[in-house]
């Protein structure tokens, strides 16, 4: 039998050594862990699909330059936290200091502060089930801590603009911790893009942490380009009557993977996932879920959206587990499924995972195409294809785009979502 | 206006269409009666473009232009309206979106400007009224959960505000009450002129006393088996369509084969 390939040893040179001495110590620790670490491979259950299109070249292996030019323009509102790479660019970032909230990047941590982090960092994770999230717990260079006391509310989005530059070969390990403490807000924003068109891998680790009554808002939106295998994991446990509301957007790439995990841990919590995939050509896109219901009386609602073409493939892997004790529970996962074409492929699983006998579990999933007749029916009224095509392919998704909580992602969304059509869909 | 030449049209290499022949003359309004399953909605879609019906044999012109050339927005903005027998639901798609899409697309097409958004919503209130439909149903889903009644008049409010050459009209006085019947003849009629005209497909005598037909034809069995004024429909009501000759088997073709 062929040995399953392992973690090449120049993953395991991290850059970037500026950290405060805990966070140093921690990743080393967490790299020393990872000699020798399997990779996914198509038997790897949880990278079935996607394994294929993980391509960890010695070359990806290399830090990203700490600064590159300024590649990318962009004007938002709100604060805003630019990372280039991976490490905080100040002279990009825009943002007040805060009664009751610390936002600061890893390398300007004060010790105490850097030590708390580090008891921290990984423990929203099950780093078995998200494997690849080690590598960025030994590779991260810099990265963003979030603090929130009780009843701190930002009273503005928080911006973070994931950067890469795809000038030379390499990866880069985005890193954010958010301690939300009881009854604080924050909507938190993270927006990955890419400039450049050399390899690049991206490797980026969000956790969340709620406390009692604690309210995040987490938004993504994945537009990196054709260059960029993007692999991200996003941990998040809440505490009683704490709630987590996620809206994830993304555009396919040669590999886009998403690991979103949530783990409902005292009683009235409360957590909804959003998220709508879009992908063309050869783009791969695979989002794996998981909502843990640990305690009694918490709800779950999840919804899913994948748009497929060209010969893209989709994968959407729902996973509830309902715990013994987590009486009461009330998960509601839904995810439906547009085929543009017939070269395209989506693969959809729910896995339920039912201990407690009290609960209301509900799921679907469908698969299918634009329907023909609605088709006919547009363009009987003088409508053009394209347009048309475009009106019942938003129709799919209006649901999930209007209820993203940011005006300035709306906007942003929408217009890649233009483009696409525009590629997809032709007049007759 | 339009001439229709021994059509023949089939599903699934099943022939429903066996040779029409109808000319229709602008300012004119036809109306075709006959039984159940006997083409009339093939004849309506096949007129619109709907591609799940083959055109075998025959020709279509509409004003000389060869109408079997033309995708169905082309046929469409060249005039040609189908008010359908089952309007389409289409959650998620807004019926204002869906009426200002289609209206700026036949504005384009003439060469006129775009509407803009608050100049359509005022165009769309008032032709709202015009058909007794509340405007709160622009802001729902096209057709979406809407009463048969109400889809009906949603068809009418689409040709109102689109303004076609030829309107054909698929059964669009079924499933109404009497006020609504009301409603929907006054738009018909509203939509009565000299450079248009209308192909009426009705089970009832009932709607040609609101809207006064020019000519009323019989299909049957595929075929038009008899042309006559409007006192043609008051005799179908009252002696049925046996007296033509027209068989069982023949309203049916599915069950002759
Ligand atoms: N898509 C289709 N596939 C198969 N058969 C079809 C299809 N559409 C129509 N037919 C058949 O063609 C025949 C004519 O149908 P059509 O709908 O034109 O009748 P109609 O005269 O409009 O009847 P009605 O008065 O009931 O509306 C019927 O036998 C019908 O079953
Ligand atoms: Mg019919």
């Amino acid at each position: 039998m062929k040995p399953a390939p392992t973690l090449s040893s120049a993953f395991l040179e991290p850059g970037g050594h500026s950290l405060p001495a805990p966070l140093l110590e921690l990743r080393k620790q967490r790299g020393t862990a990872l000699v020798d670490m399997p990779l996914p491979t198509r038997k790897t259950e949880n990278w079935k699909y996607s394994s294929r299109h993980l391509k960890l070249t010695d070359g990806l292996a290399a830090s990203l330059p700490a600064t590159g030019k300024d590649g990318l323009s962009l004007s938002l509102p709100g604060y805003r936290v630019v990372f280039r790479n991976g490490v905080m660019v100040p002279e990009a970032s825009d943002f007040p200091d805060l009664d009751g909230i610390l936002i600061q990047r890893f390398g300007d941590l004060d010790d105490n502060d850097a030590a708390a982090l580090a008891e921290r960092l990984d423990n929203t994770l099950d780093t078995r089930a998200v494997q690849m999230a080690r590598l960025n717990s030994a590779r991260f260079e810099d990265g963003l801590y979030i603090r929130l006391d009780k009843e701190a509310v930002l009273d503005q989005p928080l911006f973070i603009v994931h950067e890469v530059t795809g000038t030379a070969s390499g990866s880069a390990y985005p890193r954010i911790y958010v301690d939300a403490a009881r009854h604080s807000q924050i909507t938190l924003v993270e927006e990955y893009l890419s400039s450049g068109d050399e390899p690049v891998m991206v490797n980026s680790v969000t956790e969340f942490m709620l406390a009692d009554g604690a309210n995040v808002t987490s938004v993504r939106l994945v537009m990196e380009g054709e260059n960029v295998q993007h692999i991200g994991a996003t941990g998040v446990r809440q505490a009683a009557n704490s709630r987590f509301e996620s809206h994830c957007v993304g555009f396919g790439g040669p590999l886009r993977r998403h690991d979103l995990m949530v783990r409902l841990e005292g009683e009235g919590g409360e957590c909804k996932l959003n998220g709508v995939v879009v992908t063309q050509g050869k783009q791969h896109y695979d989002n794996h879920t998981s909502i843990e219901h640990v305690a009694a009386h918490c709800d779950s609602e999840e919804t899913y959206r994948n748009i497929a073409a060209g010969e893209s493939h989709a994968v959407f892997n729902g996973r509830i587990h309902i715990h013994e004790d987590a009486q009461k529970s009330n998960a509601n996962m839904n995810n439906k499924n547009l085929l543009l074409s017939t070269g395209a492929e989506i693969d959809t699983k729910p896995e339920l995972e039912i201990y407690a006998d009290d609960v209301k579990c509900a799921h679907g999933a469908t698969i299918g195409q634009l329907d023909k007749i609605s088709l006919f029916y547009l363009v009987s009224r003088g409508i053009g294809r394209r347009e048309a095509n475009t009106l019942l392919t938003m129709a799919f998704i209006n649901e999930l785009v209007e209820q993203i909580p940011v005006q300035a992602v709306k906007d942003a969304a929408q217009l890649r979502l233009n483009e696409f059509f525009d590629q997809t869909f032709q007049e007759a | 206006m339009l001439s229709i030449k021994n059509l023949h049209a089939s599903v699934e290499g099943e022939e429903i269409l066996k040779g029409i022949n109808l000319e229709i003359k602008a300012g004119e309004v036809h109306a075709i009666m006959g039984p159940n399953g006997s083409g009339k909605s093939t004849l309506s879609q096949v007129l619109a473009g709907n591609e799940t019906f083959e055109v075998t044999e025959g020709e279509i012109t509409l004003n000389g232009e060869n109408l079997l050339d033309l995708e169905t927005e082309e046929r469409a903005r060249e005039g040609i309206f189908l008010a359908f027998q089952y309007p389409v639901e289409i959650p998620g798609v807004s019926n204002l979106q869906f009426l200002r899409t289609a209206v700026n697309a036949m504005r384009t097409h003439r060469g006129e400007p775009e509407m803009n958004a608050a100049e359509f919503m005022k165009l769309a209130r008032e032709v709202s009224k015009q058909v007794d439909l509340d405007p709160a149903f622009l802001k729902r889903g096209v057709n979406e959960g809407f009463s048969g009644g109400e889809k009906k008049r949603n068809e009418i409010l689409q040709a109102l505000l689109l303004q076609p050459k030829l309107a054909i009209l698929d059964e669009t006085d079924s499933g109404l009450d009497i006020d609504a019947l009301q409603v929907v003849s006054k738009g018909v009629n509203a939509l009565r002129a000299e450079d248009r005209a209308i192909l009426m497909v009705t089970h009832y005598q009932r709607l040609l006393n609101y809207i006064v037909p020019d000519y009323v034809h019989v299909l049957a069995g595929g075929r038009i088996v008899k042309s006559g004024g409007r006192e043609l429909a008051l005799e179908l009501e009252e002696r049925g369509y046996g007296w033509l000759g027209v068989k069982d088997e023949e309203a049916t073709p599915s069950a002759a084969s």
